[in-house]
């Protein structure tokens, strides 16, 4: 049973990517896509809406070698924070 | 009232591992059977449909039976989706996510495609696959190795997809702060109507609020845990990640051990969730299903209880898939596709390897799988570049 990551305050992203709306697998996709985009060490902020990226994206953060930061909730829609692993 | 509000924390906010969601669902698909019947998806949305056509002046004849009041296939979708209704809005996760605009063609081509596959295979990835492998029907195999490969392509088909049409612009009406409020209403609804049936005239009264209840049960399960077969079946060829094909490779075993004991024992038939669709119903259905399945992002049992929590897209998909499944059965009623033989034969396996050696069997076959996507989760060969 996972605990939910809340993401430290004064984090700036290098990228954001629109996930809302969009049901598994779509969200996961496109952060795997975009990562690709970044260097090690940025940080990518995915917007989203489906309670399922809440265990997807943390989970594929450690099998990839990012880092997850956490979660921020927003109004309607959940803010969630990838490092870019080396 | 810490220990109060860790309690409800445990049972209605947080996400269950998948592979306690895998041992319940084994659990209660199991006392569904020895309540009455096999658990399953298609048949009850074909019931809504075929009523709705019937209605709409297309079908000739009403379905055989009512909807409410004596199909216990369109009561087990009812009472999941209520379940998943129940564990979504306790959890504060229920709210109306409406997807950017491909997302509704997606969700049409896959419910046509689910339609199609799931009449051929005489069932989806539940009656087809996941009941037909723990009623120790020969289809049930089958329908999985065309899931498999429906699956991997239809992953190439998203790699395409997001280099060519990227979307966004999606978007969801939350109820946060009413959900829990919501949550114990729909509670009490399905404790009162579960109530009524037992207490109904109806033929079948008890027989409707058992299937009722126990498929809230199914649903919640799902629900909470997330538990679903496409992700099952597509993260080692997407991410790697095996955690949810594991919890699936064990549901079917412990699954399996249950029916067996009851179809041993007489209490249901053996020819139970034994289709006429080895080998050709199964593989070409089960390819076809498995693509569809991908694309929606929701298998049968899946797409339902993501309609609970509000997922447009699969409301479309679940709309689509029922209509298009009864029209095709519609179809092969007419021309005696299947009393002809025409998908394959019904296999059930202990008439040839006998129950032990049948259960062994599976067990390999379960066991084997589960090595293999172990493997996968540190080797990542199976992982389809981007």
């Amino acid at each position: 049973m996972s605990d939910i990551k809340i993401a430290p305050d004064d984090i700036k992203p290098d990228m954001t990517i629109d996930c809302k709306g969009l049901s598994c697998p779509m969200p996961l996709l496109k952060t795997k896509k975009a990562i690709q985009k970044l260097q090690p060490g940025q940080i990518l902020e995915v917007l989203g809406t489906d309670p399922g990226s809440r265990n997807d994206i943390p989970g594929w953060c450690e099998r990839a070698g990012h880092e997850y930061l956490g979660e921020k909730q927003d109004q309607g829609f959940i803010r969630f924070y990838v490092k870019k692993g080396q | 009232m810490s220990a109060l509000k860790r309690t409800y924390e445990n049972l209605c906010t947080k996400h269950w591992s998948p592979m306690l969601g895998g041992i319940l669902l084994a659990f209660l698909v199991v006392l569904l059977e020895a309540w009455y019947r096999p658990w399953g998806i298609v048949g009850g949305l074909r019931n809504w449909a075929d009523w709705l056509f019937y209605h709409l002046g297309l079908y000739d004849e009403p379905p055989t039976f009512h909807p409410i009041f004596s199909s216990t296939s369109s009561i087990l979708d009812i009472g999941l989706i209520w379940g998943a209704f129940i564990s979504a809005a306790l959890g504060r996760e229920f709210g109306i996510r409406v997807p950017p605009k491909i997302e509704f063609i997606k969700a049409v081509v896959a419910g046509i495609l689910m339609g199609i596959g799931a009449s051929l295979a005489m069932g989806c990835n539940v009656g087809g696959f996941y009941m037909a492998v723990n009623n120790l029907a020969a289809n049930g195999f089958i329908m999985l190795i065309g899931l498999i490969f429906g699956v991997i392509l239809a992953i190439k088909y998203l790699y395409w997809e997001l280099e060519h049409f990227p979307s966004s612009g999606g978007f969801e009406i939350s109820f946060q702060k009413i959900n829990p409020f919501l949550g114990v209403i729909a509670l009490i609804g399905l404790l009162v109507a579960t109530k009524a049936y037992f207490g109904s005239d109806l033929d079948r009264g008890e027989i409707l609020g058992g299937c009722l209840i126990l498929a809230a049960g199914i649903g919640y399960v799902m629900h909470r845990s997330r538990f679903c077969m496409v992700n099952a079946l597509r993260e080692p060829f997407m991410t790697g990640d095996a955690e949810m094909g594991k919890a699936l490779t064990v549901s079917l075993i412990l699954s399996a051990v249950g029916i067996a004991i009851l179809k041993y024992n007489g209490i249901r038939p053996e020819s139970a969730y034994v289709t006429p669709t080895f080998i050709q119903g199964a593989l070409i259905g089960g390819f076809i299903f498995g693509f569809g399945m991908t694309v929606a992002g929701g298998c049968g049992s899946g797409s339902l209880w993501r309609v609970a929590e509000g997922q447009i897209k699969l409301v479309i998909v679940a709309i689509v898939f029922a209509l298009t499944n009864s029209l095709i059965r519609h179809f092969f009623a007419e021309h005696e596709v299947i009393e002809n033989g025409y998908l394959g034969k019904a296999i059930f396996m202990p008439e040839y390897l006998g129950y032990a050696g049948t259960i062994l069997l599976i067990a390999l076959v379960v066991l084997v799988w589960y090595i293999v996507i172990d493997w996968n989760e540190d080797s990542n060969k199976l992982v389809l570049e981007m």
